[in-house]
């Protein structure tokens, strides 16, 4: 605290304007000066006694915040009736707003609705209090588990990312044992700063190893624990380089390959990577940021183009892009600017892009935001929807690039739609839309109008959801959101299915794998939670045809259904914002339930 | 003034009063009934303004312009001095103001006595800043009636310790100065500890003053404290037979089963000796031990045969139980002696007990059961139980308010409870239910503790006493008064015949349980005391609290030797590893720190102390050996089992701060 206000502490009072205001609220019109004054005064001093007894309560409470029951408490010792009808389960939530030179404190009040009360629907029971042992520490080591906090600290790891130098010496006192190597210590007094040899011991190798394998291999069940363990555990820092390394060339390698299965398991670690709240990725960019660009804009990623959905790795690969951008971008690094400059430069070549690319390009800078859209697509779509025009009107052009200038004409609709929207006035004109973007005109106007006269996605209707469910944990909601897209797609809408036979083809590092591959992509944007997407794609790669990956096709859509009957209809996955009631770590099982499907919408 | 001069004067401002609001007839009634002559009332009227004045002790004819001028006299001359004497000197600064705003509110230059605070007050040591705001709340003389902060500093006189060179320089300036304002008020509140040596510097006060009254006196900390472990002779009948039995308690049971080989185990070897610093056995009575509980002792010997000695080459290991759901609704937890139990308190009044081990929670059968069981049986205890009755945890309900602090009996028979509806309750851990509500202290009980001996146990409360009691009086035994704030903990000493209280004046007191007097006062915190511990050997004491620091105290003299930081927030919990080598510290900070104490005892034994002589602090983080972090729970109570595993409480605030 500063001198100066110390300084006012000294005989303050609350203002006579408070006590009129206050008078007022209670009847009395005109409290004459001497009163308020003279009420002020009483009232500070005892106000201010209250709370000094009131701290009392918060310290024997081992609490470091005054809590509504703490100054009850303290009107009690005095004697004074206590404020009923104020309780509240945490501090405060005090807010501070401010505005014409007028500061305000406030509390935020929260609308219940009684309806729900009277109804008395998904009453919320308070957890029972549990009790949960761990080893904080073994002879003076702490091991890294969930419930340990990580060995450093994520703000420590930005500041050696940030400004390496002022990396202070590892202290004794929070490493690792001391014994033996302090001795050394005494003889050799010159200070050699080491080159950092990440040493990882028997163990971390261990896990490494198995973690890498299960990443990559083919048993979808283990992949999904070796990505949970990635995204939550805490003591994964040391390791990290290796991790990178391990993606990095892994990228490398199977673009040249081909490998679609493969670049998608290594896109789904970096996002696993990036979740993890332990870890500090921002020395690792420079290496994360290509291999993931490559994953937007190769030319090639799959073996058939015409046939695989590569498009769904360079949507994925997009928005772990702008998951980057949002988590990393600084003043001084940039990364977004320079990553927006990248992906326009691929639409300023023209026609040496090849369209995969091009669609790439699209999709990164379309996940960057509407303003980026505005300013670095809406210029571009005429010249795009010449190109396409040309291919998809024209009959000369093969297969390949028809769809991909189809892809690419969805995605624009898509995403230039909800822009065009809010920067156009009402009265939309085919003929302008035409003049305007071209072979793309008449498309856009026909999106545009459709989301004008669809209601905005309303922010209301999922609060209600919200409240409704915040007792459901978020892993369940999770859980039970998953399949229920599953069943949509077995009930509704057009689908296609495409199935083809791999067998002959050489994959590069895994031979027997039988992945399905199932996503969805509603085509129109703003009906995200429409219970009725138009087009479905389903498509599966099956390695080794056989009857038993359509068993399991079966089988993981019953469980489904059945997941999707539990949950009622409610499509919606919601994340419970009073998850801090939650034990600190949630049961493996619990997060990931073991499927076979590999669904990347689930990992939006 | 002899009694009846005082007697008279008294009467003659009760007539005063009765004068000025016009009560004729009670005055003349009082006059008649005291024999009073009418010309005594108005021939002591002067007296009688003494009388007020003695009784307040702020009446003050006193220009309330002079005061400023005093003070900036008085810092003028201190900064002046010579550097050796310039910090102790500068000691008075603190009480002059105070005594000095005190007067002024009481006189009713409230402007002039804020002006004086905010001009002065920020300048005082940073440890007196809580109190100097407190004070400044402190306006109007109605203010001062009840105050606290004022009561104290009115009624007591403030401590100060001087040498003799410094003190005979500030008496010369006095003289020379004449300021009658100064001179009253040094004269009335201040007391000067004087003692012979070297003026002492700024870090040596600052490590002992601090608390409300000023510093402890030397006669203070004078009686002898007989802060050794007795040696236990029962047990070593039982665990390592030695010749010289000769101790009356061992008569009863001399042909225990239990020969256990008599090893060159320093643990008991230790023990064969007597520590000349124990009491006797039968300076405080106690309940003779039941077979049970001899049983209960063999155990916990073997058990700490197998123990770890721990040191710097050998940390401990930690096992965290953390109480999840629990957001700023757990008070108070404890572990029972043998680490079977764990007992947490809650804001809603609940207790809730938890095994620790395999072995459920059982209750007693029913009365008709029991008739059913065989007395004689070797197993009776086992047999009373309801087998089918087990549970992981129970819940005992009965208070009112939050419960502040639990503790477990030795035999892990009996729970006391405290809480803010201010009783204390003794529960039975074989019928779950509540036995005794002691009602005693008139406001929130703070702190309770068992003795480690059993029968006797100690609370600390709101109302500024700390007492005894035995759990088959309903009535205190003891009542520990003199502290000037809440007594917010409390702590049997090993040999049960010393209490430890901390509270927010920041004293820590020891009181000896048979007299009820404090036999030592120590001073050097900075904020309320909120834990306590005494070391295995007996002889020191650590204390923590919102200051963030952990002191060790060397009851032999009451000295201050060292003073541990490294915690960023208030520490709540303190433990001793059995073997003693160890302090380990647990706050709000959600760290876990490890202290080397064999280090810290060892540079103590070295050094030469006497009463008068203090040792030199050691300050600072040189003994800490590890500390670590747990995620978001703050420890609220760590305890070392019998083989010196380290279990730690921690309540896991899911709220990121």
């Amino acid at each position: 605290m500063s001198k100066s206000s110390e300084n006012e502490l000294y005989g303050t009072n609350l203002s006579m304007e408070s006590m009129k205001v206050i008078a007022e609220s209670i009847g009395i019109g005109n409290l004459p000066d001497d009163a308020a004054k003279e009420l002020a005064e009483d009232i500070s001093f005892k106000l201010k006694h209250i709370i000094q007894d009131a701290a009392k309560f918060v310290h024997h409470s081992k609490r470091t915040k005054l809590m509504p029951s703490d100054v009850d408490a303290a009107l009690k010792v005095k004697n004074l009736e206590p404020q009923y009808g104020f309780q509240s389960s945490e501090p405060l939530p005090f807010r501070f707003a401010s505005g014409g030179g007028r500061e305000l404190h406030f509390i935020e009040e929260k609308e219940v609705n009684l309806n729900d009360l009277l109804q008395n629907l998904n009453a919320k029971a308070p957890l029972e209090v549990s009790l949960r042992s761990h080893w904080l520490c073994i002879d003076g080591v702490q091991p890294t588990i969930p419930e340990n906090p990580p060995p450093v600290a994520k703000n420590i790891q930005k500041l050696e990312s940030v400004d390496p130098i002022n990396k202070k010496p590892a202290k004794e006192t929070s490493g690792k044992p001391t014994t033996g190597k302090q001795k050394l210590r005494n003889v050799e007094t010159v200070q050699i700063k080491q080159l950092a040899t990440h040493e990882l011991s028997v163990e971390q190798q261990l896990y490494y190893k198995e973690i890498t394998e299960a990443c990559v291999g083919s048993d979808e069940a283990r992949r999904a624990e070796a990505l949970q363990s990635l995204a939550s555990d805490p003591g994964l820092h040391e390791m990290l380089p290796r991790m990178c390394t391990f993606i990095i060339e892994g990228v490398r390698v199977n673009v040249v390959q081909n490998n679609l299965a493969l670049l998608i398991y290594l896109m789904r670690m970096v996002k696993a990577l990036l979740d993890n709240q332990s870890l500090y990725l921002e020395k690792y960019l420079h290496e994360l940021i290509p291999s993931v660009t490559t994953c937007i804009v190769s030319k090639q990623l799959c073996m058939r183009p015409e046939l695989d959905n590569h498009w769904a790795l360079r949507d994925f690969a997009s928005r772990l892009m702008s998951q980057i951008c949002k988590n990393f971008n600084t003043s001084t690094n940039n990364i977004q600017t320079r990553i927006t400059r990248m992906f326009t430069n691929a639409l300023n070549q023209g026609d040496k892009v090849p369209l995969s690319s091009l669609y790439g390009a699209l999709e990164g800078l379309s996940e960057l935001g509407a303003e980026v859209i505005r300013i670095f697509v809406l210029p571009k779509l005429k010249l795009i929807g010449a190109r396409i025009e040309t291919h998809l009107q024209g009959s000369i052009t093969s297969n390949i690039e028809k769809i991909a200038s189809e892809h690419i004409k969805q995605l624009l609709i898509k995403v230039v739609a909800p822009v065009l929207k809010n920067i156009k006035n009402s009265p939309d004109y085919v003929e302008e839309y035409k003049q305007e973007y071209g072979y793309l005109g008449p498309a856009l106007h026909a999106a545009v109008l459709k989301a004008r006269t669809q209601p905005t996605p309303s922010t209301t209707a999922a609060c209600n959801i919200s409240t409704s469910l915040t007792n459901v944990s978020a892993t369940i909601t999770r859980t039970v959101g998953q399949p229920s897209q599953i069943l949509q797609q077995n009930t509704a809408g057009p689908q296609r299915t495409i199935m083809m036979n791999q067998t002959g083809r050489v994959t590069n590092q895994i031979n027997n794998q039988k992945i399905l591959f199932v996503t969805q992509r509603p085509p129109t944007p703003g009906c995200q939670p429409s219970p009725q997407p138009q087009q479905n794609t389903v498509v599966k790669f099956v390695s080794n045809t056989n009857t038993l990956n359509q068993q399991k096709m079966v089988t993981a859509q019953k469980l489904g259904i059945t997941h999707a009957a539990q949950a009622g209809q409610s499509p919606i996955s919601v994340v419970s914002k009073s998850s801090y009631q939650q034990a600190p770590t949630k049961k493996p099982e619990q997060m990931q339930p073991p499927t076979s499907i590999d669904d990347l919408s689930h990992l939006v | 003034m002899s009694t009846d001069d005082m007697d008279k004067s008294q009467l003659a401002a009760v007539l005063q009063i009765l004068k000025k609001y016009n009560l004729k007839g009670t005055e003349e009634l009082l006059r008649k009934e005291a024999n009073l002559s009418s010309n005594l009332g108005d021939g002591s009227l002067q007296q009688s303004s003494d009388v007020s004045s003695v009784l307040t002790g702020y009446k003050s004819d006193g220009d309330p312009e002079t005061y400023e001028d005093c003070y900036m006299e008085l810092k003028r001359f201190v900064e002046g001095s010579l550097d050796i004497y310039k910090h102790e000197l500068g000691m008075i600064l603190y009480p002059v103001l105070v005594h000095m705003y005190l007067e002024l509110v009481y006189n009713g230059h409230t402007e002039k006595a804020i002006n004086l605070m905010r001009k002065f007050g920020p300048e005082q040591d940073p440890y007196y800043q809580d109190d100097l705001r407190k004070l400044a709340l402190v306006t109007k003389r109605d203010h001062m009636n009840g105050n606290e902060l004022t009561d104290t500093f009115k009624s007591n006189q403030f401590i100060i310790r001087m040498s003799r060179d410094t003190l005979s320089l500030l008496k010369r300036h006095l003289n020379d100065k004449k300021a009658s304002v100064l001179l009253n008020i040094i004269q009335e509140h201040l007391y000067f500890d004087m003692y012979e040596g070297v003026a002492r510097n700024k870090n040596q006060i600052d490590a002992t003053s601090g608390a409300v009254g000023g510093e402890a006196k030397r006669q203070d900390n004078k009686t002898k404290v007989y802060y050794g472990i007795p040696k236990a002779p029962d047990i070593q009948s039982l665990a390592a037979p030695v010749e010289d039995e000769d101790e009356a308690a061992d008569q009863d049971n001399p042909d225990k089963p239990k020969k256990k080989k008599a090893k060159k185990d320093p643990l008991f070897s230790k023990k064969t000796k007597n520590d000349p610093n124990a009491p006797p056995s039968d300076r405080i009575p106690v309940p003779d031990l039941k077979d049970n509980d001899k049983l209960e002792k063999i155990k916990a010997y073997r058990e700490a045969s197998k123990r770890v000695t721990l040191g710097p080459e050998y940390l401990p290991s930690v096992c965290c139980y953390t109480l999840l759901n629990a957001n700023y609704t757990v008070t108070c937890a404890e572990i029972t002696e043998d680490s079977s139990m764990l007992a947490v308190g809650f804001s809603d009044s609940i207790v809730k007990v938890w095994t620790l081990v395999p072995q459920k929670l059982k209750s007693m059968k029913t009365a008709e059961q029991l008739q059913d069981v065989n007395v004689d049986a070797e197993d009776v205890l086992a047999r009373m139980m309801d087998e089918r009755s087990g549970e992981t945890s129970r819940s005992l309900y009965g208070h009112a308010g939050p419960v502040y602090s639990v503790s477990f009996s030795p035999d892990r028979t009996l729970l006391l409870s405290c809480s803010e509806d201010t009783t204390i309750r003794l529960w039975s851990l074989q019928i779950w239910t509540c036995l005794v509500v002691y009602k005693g202290h008139m406001f929130p009980v703070w702190d309770v503790k068992f003795s480690p001996l059993g029968y006797y146990f100690a609370s600390a409360s709101y109302d500024r006493t700390a007492r005894l009691w035995a759990t088959d009086h309903y009535q205190p035994l003891r009542l520990f008064a003199g502290h000037f704030s809440d007594v917010d903990c409390v702590q049997f000493h090993p040999n049960s015949n010393y209490v430890a209280t901390g509270s927010s004046d920041r004293r820590v007191c020891l009181w000896d349980c048979t007299t009820g007097n404090h036999v030592r006062l120590m001073t050097g915190h900075k904020s309320p005391i909120m834990s306590l511990a005494f070391s295995v050997c007996g002889r020191f004491l650590a204390s923590a609290g919102a200051d963030c620091k952990v002191l060790i105290w060397d009851l032999s003299h009451g000295h201050l030797v060292a003073e541990l930081t490294g915690h960023e927030k208030a520490i709540h919990a303190l433990a001793f590893s059995r073997c003693g080598n160890i302090l380990v510290s647990g706050g709000l900070d959600c760290m876990l720190k490890v202290w080397d104490f064999t280090k810290l005892t060892e540079e103590i034994s070295s050094e030469e102390v006497n009463v008068s002589h203090n040792p030199d602090v050691r300050i600072g983080d040189d003994y800490l050996l590890r500390s670590f972090a747990t995620k978001s729970s703050p420890l609220i109570s760590l305890h070392f089992t019998r083989r010196n595993l380290l279990l730690a409480v921690g309540m896991f605030d899911g709220v990121p701060t």
